[in-house]
């Protein structure tokens, strides 16, 4: 069987909640020179979210199940590396055919901030691109053979499935989308219990993150400009 | 302000997902399960396309003629193939008339005057993927057809074209009828 390398471009919008935490190492101590104006600190660091929209057709659609998650890390004002990985599941069921495709992926590339925030806002609308990789299975549950001619009146239909492993695909897609920030802040004291989700350690200055509030996005600085 | 973008966005979304969808309808240019090809000629000079004339093409029982096969002069039939069984029975009727059995008004007892020829097509079938919207096709291999003699047969001769000879698509010819 032929193997069919496909470009795709997908236009695809992504929108993520917005929690941030901020993790202030700074050291008070130090005088800081008070000026007149008021400097805007930008936010650089990691980002981590899933994909609300993955979520929402996974209730609503019975053919289809996907869970992604999203990050990104801010390198200069207007660059991110961006990157998703993610599994999905979809059954395509025609006249002619009922399959379900299972699969996993991976996608890195770069996204370009064309968006000038105002003051303190922390919103993108952005362009990138995406190199994506994906290793995949089909099952064919039923099939019926497809002919122009109707003179017999029924064709020829299977209902043994089969099952095809081990496909993979390599693709390149282009992105304008937007990512807006919806809730500003969000703190965490030492007198929040956090059992799980993020923790932030002061004494030996680590950093834990576990899956607790995945469906929202942690922004946690790692550089300080 | 806030909610109204909200709003935007989830409405490009959903937008999004519903309409990357890609069209499933399966185009009629592509080539799917074939048909079985025969062109027929003349027995005495068989470098000459002969037409059959009056010809009548119905299934085994005759309660059903094929569609475009009701008393047409051609040299060329195109069969279709069952995909459900190993063999297919078609009756060609040279020379056909509509006998109305002695009582013009009523169509429902009327029957085809003319020589009745059987033929057997046998074959193995495969079943290929197409495409997502057109499926699978079924393309059939080994494929030889017999005359039953009924010791006045019209069909004097049906050859392959190779041997062996499958039936994969319809760009070409794939047995010569003589008679």
């Amino acid at each position: 069987m032929k193997q069919k390398h496909i470009l795709t471009y997908f236009i695809s919008s992504t929108f993520l909640l917005l929690f941030c935490v901020s993790v202030n190492a700074q050291n008070d101590s130090i005088a800081s020179t008070k000026n007149d104006s008021i400097k805007i600190k930008q936010k650089y660091g990691l980002r981590i979210g899933g994909d609300i929209g993955k979520l929402i057709r996974t209730a609503i659609d019975d053919d289809y199940s996907g869970f992604e998650i999203i990050a990104d890390y801010r390198l200069k004002k207007k660059l991110y590396i961006a990157g998703e990985i993610g599994i999905e599941e979809k059954s395509n069921v025609t006249d002619y055919l009922n399959t379900i495709t299972k699969g996993s992926y991976l996608k890195g590339g770069i996204d370009y901030n064309l968006y000038q925030n105002w003051l303190d806002m922390d919103n993108m609308i952005f362009s990138g691109f995406r190199v994506g990789a994906s290793s995949f299975s089909h099952t064919l549950n039923s099939f019926n053979v497809y002919h122009t001619n109707q003179c017999w009146g029924e064709q020829f239909a299977s209902t043994t499935p089969q099952e095809f492993n081990g496909l993979t695909a390599i693709w390149v897609e282009l992105i304008l989308g937007l990512k807006a920030e919806i809730l500003k802040e969000q703190t965490l004291d030492d007198n929040d219990e956090v059992l799980n989700g993020i923790a932030f350690d002061k004494k030996n200055n680590r950093i834990f993150v576990t899956g607790k509030h995945w469906s929202k996005l942690y922004e946690i600085e790692l550089i300080k400009k | 302000m806030k909610k109204t973008n909200f709003l935007f966005i989830l409405l490009i979304l959903i937008l999004n997902y519903y309409s990357c969808e890609r069209d499933d309808l399966c185009p009629e240019s592509t080539p799917t399960t074939p048909s079985l090809i025969i062109d027929a000629f003349d027995i005495n000079n068989q470098d000459d396309s002969k037409n059959i004339f009056g010809l009548v093409v119905t299934d085994i029982n005759k309660e059903n003629v094929l569609l475009g096969y009701d008393l047409v002069t051609t040299a060329n039939i195109v069969l279709p193939l069952k995909t459900t069984e190993n063999t297919t029975q078609f009756v060609l009727i040279n020379d056909a008339s509509i006998n109305d059995n002695g009582t013009p008004d009523d169509a429902s007892d009327d029957f085809y005057d003319g020589n009745q020829d059987v033929i057997t097509i046998a074959y193995t079938r495969e079943e290929i993927y197409v495409s997502r919207a057109c499926g699978y096709k079924t393309i059939f291999k080994d494929v030889s057809i017999s005359i039953v003699d009924d010791g006045d047969n019209w069909i004097q001769l049906i050859q392959p074209i190779n041997n062996p000879q499958s039936v994969e698509d319809e760009t070409e010819t794939h047995f010569n009828l003589f008679h």
